[in-house]
């Protein structure tokens, strides 16, 4: 792989390892305040699996960089300011509600596991093999976020009010999740990526269909042309509480 | 005071093939569906699970094995409508836990029960449990791959993972004149 297209996948990736480390965070945000005990266990494995795929994306953007796998991903969670980071607005958001948390989940995992199921196929192996091993972890988490989307929408006058208004923030959001990333049309020509544009028609048919059998009607999706440069004023704060520690002692071995 | 908790289901977990499966504990949920990825989230933390079942806790009927011993020389429990599956689970070591050893047909629990005495026997079981199979719900093959297998690459869920005994032995050993 030439050095340009390795600068760009190694772009592409930190865009979708710092999709995966803040809503990571973000989801760490319910650890010990989730509705039950036995949904905090399984949030909070949901939490490490994402915060576990951040890392595998981190490491292949380490290699692809000719950097230290161990040490560069350290050094791009809690060394880098907001305006260095590539994540979409959508996981920035606070958590906001059990149901806000469960939208923003399904919507995001939903989207991750069509592009994993294409990546899985790609021409560049460290790729392919990742995002098959991501894949496996991701059909459990869309199952799990399913279920819940199902009893929510399904449940009680409240449940039901707030999934709506969860699922109105939630949802001109997810646009960006399939804006073109800078640099990804050499990345289609050589065969080791998906765009996002290829993803969208048939996941809004399918989750269009999905939220349509729980009596949730959707707008089509809206236009969206602010990239992952551009962030919300959440992802400054969740990034100081975030990088607090390491920025105490930056020299510390962990 | 009134009992908010959702409905207890009863885990059981099948480690290898070949081996029975095994009663680890219990978890609320709502619903079968949502029982069966408690039981996943909360007792699959270990790689070690091939096979997951979930049985409502009010579905299941249990006796000592004094108890069973006592109805034997009562009558058998009458037949009351046709005969269905019941799983058997039966706790064989004081200090172990129940373990799945086999399945019955039968009409009722309690007939399901008093058909269960000679699996318990040839076992020496301590405490019965019995369930009607249908009341079950097992994790099929098809989720070995995103439920069970992700585990065995977390090693950071187990306790030995972490070297904090080591670390604090040497804490005190360098505490010692």
């Amino acid at each position: 792989m030439n050095p340009e297209l390795r600068r760009a996948l190694a772009e592409a990736l930190l865009a979708l390892a710092d999709d995966e480390m803040i809503l990571a965070h973000r989801d760490s945000e319910w650890s010990g305040h989730a509705p039950i005990l036995e949904e905090d266990i399984a949030f909070a494995n949901i939490a490490l699996d994402e915060m576990g795929h951040a890392q595998l994306w981190y490491r292949l953007v380490a290699e692809l960089r000719d950097k230290d796998p161990e040490r560069l991903p350290d050094r791009l969670v809690f060394r880098r300011p907001a305006s260095a980071f590539r994540n979409v607005r959508l996981v920035e958001l606070p958590k906001g509600d059990w149901a806000f948390t469960i939208v923003r989940q399904h919507l995001f995992d939903s989207i991750e596991l069509a592009r994993l199921a294409r990546l899985a196929q790609v021409g560049h192996a460290p790729l392919a093999q990742t995002a098959a091993k991501i894949l496996n972890e991701e059909r459990y988490h869309d199952r799990h976020t399913r279920a819940w989307m199902r009893r929510l929408a399904q449940g009680t006058d409240e449940s039901r009010a707030r999934i709506r208004s969860a699922l109105d923030l939630a949802w001109p959001k997810t646009a960006q999740l399939f804006l073109p990333i800078p640099g990804e049309e050499r990345l289609l020509e050589a065969g080791v990526w998906v765009g996002g544009a290829t993803l969208a028609g048939a996941w809004y048919a399918a989750e269009s269909g999905f939220l349509g059998e729980l009596g949730l009607d959707i707008e089509p999706l809206p236009a969206e042309s602010e990239g992952r440069d551009v962030h919300t004023e959440h992802l400054e704060a969740l990034l100081t509480e975030m990088q607090s520690v390491a920025r105490l002692e930056p020299e510390a071995a962990w | 005071m009134t009992d908010t908790q959702w409905p207890r289901y009863e885990v059981f977990v099948q480690e290898r093939p070949g081996r029975p499966h095994q009663h680890a504990g219990s978890v609320h949920a709502p619903d079968d569906e949502i029982a069966l990825q408690n039981a996943r989230d909360v007792f699959v933390r270990r790689p070690e699970c091939i096979s997951l079942w979930v049985a409502p806790a009010a579905a299941i009927t249990g006796v000592t094995a004094q108890e069973l011993a006592e109805r034997g020389a009562a009558p058998e429990a009458q037949a009351d409508g046709d005969d269905h599956a019941f799983e058997v689970f039966a706790k064989v070591e004081q200090r172990g836990t129940l373990i799945h050893i086999g399945q019955v047909a039968a009409s009722s629990a309690a007939v399901a029960l008093a058909a269960s005495r000679r699996l318990a026997d040839a076992n020496g079981a301590l405490v019965l449990w019995v369930v009607p199979s249908g009341r079950v719900t097992r994790s099929d093959e098809a989720d070995v791959a995103p439920m069970f297998a992700p585990a065995s690459t977390k090693a950071y869920r187990d306790q030995a993972f972490y070297h904090v005994q080591t670390a604090l032995q040497r804490m005190r050993r360098s505490r010692q004149p």
